[in-house]
């Protein structure tokens, strides 16, 4: 399919970014504030899920 | 992070495409594939690879309902997967989205019958998923979520299939990462596996991942993937 190749080579970089978004690398954690602890609270509160303390982050200095 | 224009350009693409597969199965249609006209240019091609990003889900509505696909997405579909082989030393999760892709076409794809494109694609090996640790091995059942589908049997399902603890505390791990994609794309494969604790809320799960995440069209996409499942009748 020469076409495609050669209309896709056109865009320069979009088979390495292929490759990342077929293989992608975990992202960085974010972690929950009170704020969404509190929303989860209210979804499951009949229930018994997920709820937990944010998880402590390592100080700086 | 910063992206590159194209890999922008990409995730944009991906996401419309995203939007559509939401659409249909939410309202049990077809999948439009809006703006695919021409695939001879440039905008054509980035379709072309963004429809390979999302894969076998591209088809999962006519999968799951089961209806025969547009001819337009059905084409499309062909063709990524015809324009974008896996290269020989290609990840895993690479041949493993490509296999997914030959096998979804094989199924709905009436005129591939008869024809060596018909044939059951030769499976990958899933051993490194026996050998990764729960993080890793509900990373890359994330990233595979477009094999989880039910009756589809392959090596990454019977992979998850053993081990239905590690992909739950994957999926616990993953909301408190606030990592929406994966943790949809593990709460799809935990709609499907025998065995995980009934502790773990499943529903409400799904529910907080969707308040949380749903507005990226990829999240909504596993997530209601995972309610069509559910809704089918596969075990959680």
């Amino acid at each position: 399919m020469p076409s495609i190749d050669k209309a896709i080579e056109d865009i320069t970089g979009v088979r390495s970014d292929l490759e990342a978004a077929l293989d992608p690398a975990e992202p960085d954690g974010v972690y929950r504030d009170s704020r969404e602890c509190a929303a989860l609270a209210l979804l499951s509160a009949d229930t018994k899920l997920l709820l937990s303390p944010p998880t402590p982050r390592p100080k700086k200095g | 992070m910063e992206q590159s224009g194209t890999s922008a350009l990409l995730q944009g693409a991906v996401q419309d495409i995203a939007s559509d597969v939401v659409s249909a199965l939410r309202g049990g249609d077809h999948v439009r594939m809006s703006g695919t006209g021409a695939m001879d240019d440039v905008e054509g091609s980035l379709t072309l690879a963004a429809v390979r990003v999302l894969g076998a889900d591209l088809l999962l509505p006519h999968v799951l309902f089961p209806t025969p696909p547009a001819p337009e997405a059905l084409a499309v579909f062909r063709r990524t997967v015809e324009a974008f082989p896996p290269r020989p030393d290609a990840a895993p999760t690479v041949k493993w989205s490509h296999w997914a892709m030959s096998r979804t076409l094989r199924r709905l794809d009436t005129s591939l019958a008869g024809t060596p494109a018909g044939d059951q694609p030769p499976e990958q090996d899933a051993g490194w998923l026996d050998e990764a640790t729960w993080q890793v091995l509900t990373h890359q059942l994330a990233v595979l979520a477009p094999l989880a589908v039910p009756g589809a049997d392959c090596a990454v399902a019977r992979a998850a299939q053993r081990r239905p603890v590690d992909v739950a505390r994957g999926f616990v791990r993953a909301v408190r990462r606030r990592d929406w994609q994966q943790a949809a794309g593990a709460g799809r494969w935990l709609t499907l596996i025998d065995g995980v604790p009934e502790t773990l809320g499943l529903e409400t799960g799904l529910d907080f991942v969707e308040l949380m995440g749903g507005n990226d069209p990829r999240v909504a996409l596993q997530v209601q993937a995972a309610r069509v499942v559910r809704a089918a009748g596969a075990l959680v």
